[in-house]
């Protein structure tokens, strides 16, 4: 409890405010609240000691020390190895708090690189980078469920993204291990969500993972890279709809990592989409049959959440941004008739999201939401100038017109606000 | 989580945290230590690994061999058979798609395409890690030696036992590359 509450609890036992009997309550109930902050203080220094003493090793043991002998560089592999070991070891079995459970998992995590590393340095074993991080990631996966370590965890997500990006886009193979150590994390994050659904770190992992799943999305991309937008805004579609399930109806937009990358994602994707160049210049015969495969499971698994929403009756009032993966697939598959009509009815749809995101921020009463859907109108008329031949004279007028909407949307909603808190305090 | 299922779970996990390095190290080891060391002429460039440091990349100048009957395809295994020519250095005699029954010296390579009745390949211990100070004088140290002609030979000396090949040093004039870029400063 801070000096300043204490002297405030005091004075108002003098002034007769409170009996001494709830002020100290108050005085306990606040000291017991505290009792925990420290701790998570400490694990998160602890934390941040150890990412940087392990990463600091593995620099220092990548110089290649060639003055030692090779038995002299195994045993110094090992050594970062077994301290690690010992303090989770210790940590484990003496029911330490959080801060040593996070500070040596986070150690061990990097001792584990190093030694690996060492001993490939060692021995000049020419394995890849995707199978040293595998290895790597394979060794301390566990960590996440012995010790509980949500600092284990997160860096477990970010390497598996690492290990994707390398598989994929480095050497232009399919990370299929990813999918399994993907899987692996759920558990953690079913009990997160479970037991600890309002933590500041259960928000964290609802914004890393979808991240995680986003960035690996492409490196299964095989074929032709066109279908990989409808990939994309497929994924998109099943982000926000899992944003709109009842857990995170009670949540804030900013913890709300599914909803934002689902919104945002949706919009860039289509955006880039609704230029005439990407409809002419596609190939049909270079989809590769993975790529359909994955672009289906995403879209049943999209499918499956707005089914689900519908029965859980969560699906009313209308919101288009939840229809929009489907209405895609549609539209993608127009563009066997002519370039043009998947272009035009892509330029519809984001029109109607941009028309969505204003009705939505105005019925909320939420100037971000409201002002988000005239951006989206705004950002498509620019793109719309980039492949059409309208007149200067038009141009300006739209731009005039669409100012004059910024101003007009956001001043009649200050007014009905306005309007709105006078009549609450009558 | 019962306190018999994290024993056991974290015993586990150290054993594979041990047991993986080791592995790596057993194997190695027993190549170096009871394989047939072979001379394999090449030259150095230099790059970077962000986790195991510099190393220098060895291009081998024993690259082709004579296509064997099989149809092979790109980045699939050979089996490259190799002797010591009159000057001592490993030569390619014949390649395979699958493993004959022969005591003849071989290294799994990776094949590189095919060119009328030639088969190339790429050999796997191409990497050889350096001291971080040195990786790139090695590499200039080699360049300039080659293009005065004083370099008469740089090789790599490599153990093989079976399928393993293990990179033990690279020699430059019979001298290992880290000891001849320290006589070169």
């Amino acid at each position: 409890m801070n000096s300043k509450l204490r002297q405030e609890v005091s004075k108002l036992v003098e002034a007769q405010v409170i009996s001494p009997q709830v002020a100290d309550d108050i005085r306990n109930y606040y000291d017991s609240k505290n009792d925990t902050s420290p701790n998570r203080l400490f694990a998160i220094f602890g934390v941040l000691g150890s990412l940087l003493v392990g990463l600091g090793l593995i620099l220092i043991l990548a110089h290649n020390w060639d003055d030692f002998s090779r038995t002299t560089k195994t045993i110094w592999a090992f050594i970062p190895l077994v301290v690690g070991q010992f303090f989770v070891g210790y940590s484990l079995f003496k029911k330490k708090g959080v801060a040593w459970k996070e500070t040596s998992a986070t150690f061990l995590f990097f001792a584990i690189g190093a030694s690996i590393a060492l001993v490939s340095q060692i021995y000049n074993i020419p394995g890849s980078m995707p199978s040293f991080l595998l290895t790597w990631i394979v060794l301390v996966a566990p960590l996440i469920y012995l010790l509980k370590s949500q600092a284990a965890a997160l860096l477990y997500v970010i390497f598996i993204t690492a290990y994707a990006c390398n598989v994929g886009y480095f050497n232009n193979d399919s990370p299929w291990w990813y999918l399994i150590m993907l899987l692996w994390i759920v558990p953690h994050y079913y009990k997160q969500l479970k037991k600890f659904p309002s933590e500041n770190l259960t928000s964290i992992f609802h914004w890393i993972l979808p991240a995680s799943v986003l960035i690996a999305l492409g490196a299964f991309v095989s074929g032709d890279d066109s279908i990989g937008f409808l990939m994309y805004v497929t994924l998109f579609g099943l982000f926000y709809n899992v944003g709109k399930l009842p857990f995170f109806a009670d949540k804030k937009l900013r913890v709300n990592g599914y909803l934002v990358l689902g919104s945002l994602g949706t919009i860039t994707t289509l955006l880039i989409v609704s230029f005439k160049w990407f409809w002419g210049e596609f190939n049909t015969s270079l989809v590769s049959s993975q790529d359909l495969i994955i672009t289906g499971m995403l879209l049943a698994a999209g499918m499956t959440v707005l089914v689900y929403l519908f029965l859980k009756k969560e699906l009313s009032p209308f919101n288009l941004f939840q229809y929009g993966f489907l209405i895609f697939t549609g539209i993608y598959f127009t563009r066997f008739i002519s370039p043009e009509v998947p272009m035009i009815l892509t330029n519809l749809l984001v029109f109607g999201l941009g028309i969505f995101a204003v009705r939505i921020g105005s019925s909320k009463g939420m100037f971000s939401i409201l002002n988000y859907g005239l951006l989206i109108i705004t950002v498509l008329v620019t793109c719309r100038f980039f492949d059409t031949q309208i007149s200067f004279v038009i141009r300006g007028l739209l731009f005039v017109a669409i100012g004059a909407g910024f101003f007009g949307a956001n001043y009649l909603m200050h007014k009905k606000q306005q309007k709105q808190n006078t009549s609450e305090n009558e | 989580m019962n306190k018999l299922l994290i024993t056991g779970g974290f015993i586990v996990m150290i054993l594979a945290q041990w047991f993986i390095p080791g592995q790596m190290i057993y194997q190695q080891e027993q190549v170096l230590s009871e394989g047939t060391s072979y001379k394999f002429k090449t030259r150095p460039i230099d790059p970077n690994d962000p986790f195991r440091g510099k190393f220098i990349m060895l291009n081998y100048e024993m690259n082709k061999v004579k296509k064997p009957a099989e149809e092979v395809d790109y980045d699939q295994d050979v089996y490259v058979y190799i002797t010591t020519d009159k000057d001592g250095f490993a030569t390619a005699t014949h390649a395979s798609k699958t493993l004959r029954d022969t005591d003849q010296d071989y290294i799994v390579a990776k094949a590189n395409g095919t060119y009328q009745d030639t088969l190339n390949f790429d050999l796997p211990f191409n990497i050889h890690y350096m001291d971080e100070n040195k990786a790139y004088d090695a590499e200039v140290a080699v360049r300039i030696a080659t293009r005065e002609g004083i370099l008469t030979n740089c090789y790599g000396l490599v153990y093989v036992k079976g399928d393993r090949a293990v990179l033990s040093d690279v020699f430059i004039d019979e001298v290992s590359i880290k000891d001849y870029v320290d006589t070169k400063e």
